[in-house]
């Protein structure tokens, strides 16, 4: 009975024995063909991916990320963050920001602007990046264009103070027609069709930047969709663009001010907004800077990383549906809901990133007003927190509305991560506050600007980043005429206070001005303010001189360097 | 071996009478036991499946049973514990409400020099202020968690002063219990980090107003509350998230919802999937083959893409529920491999003596049917039961997980990992619990189905 046991047991060892063979042999066989993989990749990926790090002391070049791929690098169509970005490296307009965002010359060396009339003179040494001259017929060609209807710039507006440019772009005037004229390849004479106080601070803007004209024929439509459909006259040049993947920069050598900028080649090499990629990329020394959230604050503080902190200009708030049928349009609502949040809470307590402020105004901290800043002079309104009140308001509303119980609301937002933590939070603060229902109707942000286009909502999570250092970038957001006055809020006083702003050249006018539209929009309860948005963003310890901007390029490395040990 | 030689001169005609007849004799010495007695006395034997059951029974009560033990409100965020771990300290001491600080130092602190205290500093406010610091062109102040050393690490950059002049700040932002370093650094003309700074270190208790305590019901025993008192906050056995939601809550009602789909909807497609493949099977021939190669086209049908189909036919808007059209491409599109299965099992089973001989004695289809067929297939049906449980449960937490299932504030074990996977290094209780409960279910179901189908093979009665 024992010895078939013994061999019985003997044959198990031995199977074990061949099962474990078989198993280090699998295993073997897996390490080797990963490596050879990983091997094979390196030799095929295309472009600037991968291999290299954050820092290239040798090459003189750092990468970078990008959030998103650029739908487009035509500066006359562009409307988004990123491609503004990219352009601000290639490209250059009239004038641009210097570090301090004072306007400084750009293509422009000097200008004028008198009354109706501004005059720009190029400077000689302008080139393209294929060595051609610039001139003012390039701005003419580009500014022309990208306000004939055929383009749809959606950015078109930003022209409209331009004499006939509104009437040109709606298509009741020929385009010959726009204040715009090249007296000779050096100067640019701008007709405006009033006196304008901010017109230097809006030629810096994406879309007046210049296109040469014969190259744009020659793209055949396919201008900005790569590298090499595009002429570059900014101090870097696009050299490959790799969609959806990676995009590299080069010192442009005909830029006509090369020496200011320190670095060689830029690297974009890694397209995407997930922060816990970007913070792996950042810690594995690929990318050179990196946003953080809250959750990544703690690490950063035990890393020993040195942080910064930039406000990015832009105002967060829950935006209403004013549109008829919406119970959203009635003001005791809107003043219930208002009542019965705390901004500085979802600040302080939810959001909890430095950098972020309570938006107690429409008009950020940062606007320069009449002597100090905007909100010095013109202090936000008062906005308490009080709940009971603010069931006062509801009972009245629902009265108002003939509702006995308001129905519920649906929440438009994004599903960015404060996006999401903001309305969740919301959510909860009316239905315990209120005892109103909210349904969050989380979309991508572009599916949220769709809607918020059609009218998709009774409350949308929205913001508004400046165009030109001007509150009045901010004042004509609840305009009637705006497109960008999502709510279709309209209030014919406030409309006429935005006029005036927009046709004084008088400051103080101007601030009055915008100083009544900031209290006109808190007694309507037009929208809610939320934040005023901040990042905090670690920088590798080598590289220096990145800026962070309000305006134009968000990351600005035209006057980075990296800094070496000796 | 041999067989023993038979010796026939021993055997007489006596030996061939027939024995008288004994009443013991039929008698069965151990009781009969059904074929259902006999598997779950097997199934008792195998400990892993009877832990595994045990487990699903104690699951069950927790979805069921627990919310009305554990009455907290799932949605309630308690903004005073954001993303509090298990255990953490809960007391709290009674303060004064907030008031506006216009940056005198209050009384106790004045006096002193550099950076310093102005007001007694908690988790509503710490306030600071210094003096100028002579040829500054301005200040930033940050904050760490950490001791300041030679790295000069200062942490999280909390506000810039542009001016020269002394100042103060006060920061309540995100202010735990825990201890700060404030270091003011100070800046050159141009706005730029010099080498100097300041430090100063702040222990944070917490603190509440009384106005919070009465409006939170926190100490209900104790009406005569005055300031510096201390209280506890809400109790939070598995800690909140990261909107101070009470954890334990949201597991609660987030296992109503991952249990009822993997419940319901397996056993929803089950049963189809029997009908379906026992109907093909027993029937046969022609209408066999149309039926299976129409389960063959129902298999090539992508799920995710049924599921957003059925969202958009069933006018689920976003933000509202998407568990109903979940259950719905479940079942639509889950049945073909229970159908697959039973009908195999029928086609043998049809085949089988016992089928002909109750046939030729007259049975009725759906007698034999229900009588034979379905018996003999339903060890089976159960234990692709038991594994369709993790199955549709996987589904349900990875739609959720994917943003598809549940709208907020509803929680689901998948969307509870979504949202702790991005806190996953510094709050791991946020992703650790969700994701424990739905590895403890998958596991027990299948290891439960495991115990089931030895149980129910009615092959391995002979090995008892």
């Amino acid at each position: 009975m024992k010895s078939p046991i013994t061999s019985d047991d003997s044959f198990t060892r031995s199977a074990g024995r061949q099962l474990a063979r078989y198993a280090f042999i699998a295993v073997a066989v897996l390490v080797a063909l990963m490596y050879s993989l990983n091997f094979v990749a390196g030799l095929t990926s295309t472009g600037a991916g991968g291999a290299a790090g954050a820092v290239d002391v040798e090459n003189n070049e750092i990468s970078i990320y990008l959030r998103e791929e650029p739908p487009q690098m035509n500066s006359m169509l562009a409307t988004d963050a990123v491609s503004g970005m990219v352009l601000g490296h290639v490209m250059e307009g009239l004038l641009r920001y210097d570090e301090n965002d004072q306007i400084v010359p750009g293509m422009a060396e000097r200008w004028e602007i008198n009354g109706t009339r501004a005059t720009f003179h190029i400077r000689e040494n302008a080139r393209w990046s294929n060595g051609d001259p610039l001139t003012a017929h390039d701005f003419e060609f580009a500014w022309k264009t990208a306000l004939d209807p055929a383009t749809g710039s959606q950015y078109a507006f930003i022209f409209y103070p331009i004499l006939n440019a509104e009437a040109a772009n709606t298509g009741q005037m020929p385009l010959d027609s726009v204040g715009v004229r090249a007296l000779d390849d050096h100067t640019l004479e701008v007709d405006l069709a009033q006196p304008i106080a901010y017109f230097d601070k809006l030629v810096a803007f994406v879309t007046f930047q210049p296109v040469q004209e014969a190259f744009f024929n020659a793209t055949n439509g396919r201008y900005g969709a790569d590298a090499d459909e595009m002429l570059y006259n900014g101090p870097f040049m696009m050299t490959s663009w790799v969609h959806g993947a990676s995009l590299r920069m080069v010192k442009n050598p005909y830029y006509w001010d090369a020496e200011r900028i320190r670095l060689d080649g830029i690297n974009a090499a890694y397209i995407t907004s997930d922060s816990n990629t970007l913070l792996n990329l950042y810690k594995d020394e690929r990318i050179a800077v990196v946003d953080l959230t809250a959750e990544m604050l703690e690490g950063a503080m035990q890393q020993k990383w040195q942080l910064d902190r930039f406000m990015d200009g832009s105002v967060f708030f829950v935006d209403f549906n004013h549109r008829e049928g919406r119970v959203t349009g009635n003001l005791n609502l809107r003043k219930a809901m208002f009542l019965a949040q705390d901004g500085n809470e979802l600040v302080d307590r939810v959001i909890k990133l430095p950098g972020y402020l309570p938006a107690k105004s429409l008009f950020p901290v940062w606007l320069q007003g009449v002597e100090k800043t905007f909100r010095e002079e013109y202090p936000a309104p008062e906005s308490p927190y009080n709940v009971a009140l603010a069931r006062e308001h509801l009972e009245r509303a629902k009265q108002e509305l003939g509702l006995s119980e308001i129905p519920p609301l649906v929440m438009l937002a994004d599903t960015s991560p404060v996006a999401t933590i903001s309305s969740q939070y919301y959510q909860e603060v009316f239905k315990r506050n209120l005892g109103l229902d909210i349904i969050i109707d989380a979309q991508t942000f572009q599916q949220r600007l769709a809607k918020m286009d059609s009218g998709d909502f009774d409350i949308v999570l929205s913001g508004w980043g400046p165009d030109y250092n001007d509150p009045l970038t901010f004042a004509d957001l609840y305009a009637s005429w705006n497109l960008n006055n999502r709510g279709r809020y309209n209030n014919p006083v406030l409309d006429s206070h935005v006029r005036v702003a927009q046709t004084s050249t008088d400051t103080k006018t101007r601030m009055d001005a915008f100083g009544e539209i900031q209290r006109i929009l808190h007694e309507d309860v037009a929208y809610i303010g939320n934040y005023e948005r901040g990042r905090v963003y670690a920088t590798h310890p080598q590289v220096k001189g990145v800026i962070r901007r309000v305006f134009g390029a968000e990351y600005d490395y035209t006057g980075a360097y990296i800094e070496t040990a000796d | 071996m041999t067989n023993p030689v038979v010796n026939q001169e021993l055997l007489t005609a006596e030996d061939f009478a027939p024995l008288a007849h004994r009443p013991d004799i039929h008698g069965i010495s151990r009781p009969s036991r059904s074929y259902w007695q006999d598997a779950w006395i097997r199934l008792k034997k195998n400990r892993r499946a009877m832990v595994s059951l045990w487990l699903i029974v104690g699951l069950l009560a927790f979805a069921l049973i627990g919310p009305l033990l554990w009455q907290v409100d799932p949605a309630r965020q308690d903004i005073d514990q954001i993303s509090q771990a298990p255990g953490a300290d809960r007391s709290a001491t009674i303060v004064p409400p907030y008031e506006f600080w216009g940056g005198q130092a209050l009384s106790g602190f004045e006096g002193g020099s550099g950076l310093r205290l102005g007001a007694a500093a908690n988790s509503q406010a710490v306030r600071l202020i210094w003096d100028a610091v002579p040829g500054a062109g301005g200040y930033r102040l940050y904050r760490n968690i950490f001791p300041i050393d030679d790295e000069m690490a200062f942490g999280l950059p909390i506000a810039e002063f542009p001016n020269a002049a002394a100042g103060f700040y006060e920061d309540r932002l995100d202010l735990r219990p825990d201890t700060y370093f404030y270091s003011l650094v100070t800046l050159d003309a141009d706005g730029r980090l010099t080498d100097d700074y300041q430090v100063l270190e702040v222990p944070v208790n917490r603190v509440i107003t009384l106005d919070e305590v009465r409006e939170r019901n926190l100490a209900p025993e104790a009406p005569e509350l005055a300031v510096g008192d201390e209280v506890f906050l809400a109790l939070h056995p598995l800690g909140t998230d990261y909107l101070g939601r009470d954890m334990l809550a949201r597991l609660m009602s987030g296992a109503r919802v991952s249990l009822f789909i993997g419940i319901v909807a397996p056993f929803l497609y089950v049963l189809l999937g029997v009908a379906y493949g026992a109907t093909a099977g027993f029937l046969g021939g022609k209408v066999d083959q149309v039926m299976m190669r129409f389960a063959d086209f129902v298999v090539a049908l992508p799920f995710l893409l049924f599921m957003i189909l059925f969202q958009v036919v069933f006018g689920i808007g976003p933000g509202e529920s998407g568990i109903l059209p979940m259950l719905v491409a479940l079942v639509v599109l889950a049945w073909p491999a229970t159908a697959r299965l039973v009908r195999g099992q029928i086609l043998q089973i049809r085949q089988e003596a016992y089928v002909s001989a109750s046939r030729l004695l007259g049975a009725r289809s759906g007698y034999l049917v229900w009588r034979h067929m379905i018996p003999n297939t339903m060890g089976v049906i159960l234990v692709t039961l038991t594994f369709a449980v993790p199955s549709a449960i996987f589904t349900e937490a990875f739609l959720s997980f994917i943003g598809m299932g549940v709208a907020p504030p509803t929680a689901s074990w998948g969307s509870m990992s979504n949202e702790g996977l991005a806190r996953m290094l510094t709050h791991p209780h946020e992703l650790i619990f969700p994701s424990l409960f739905i590895s403890i279910t998958v596991l027990a179901f299948n290891l439960l189905g495991d115990g089931l189908r030895d149980a129910l093979d009615a092959r391995m009665r002979s090995f008892e």
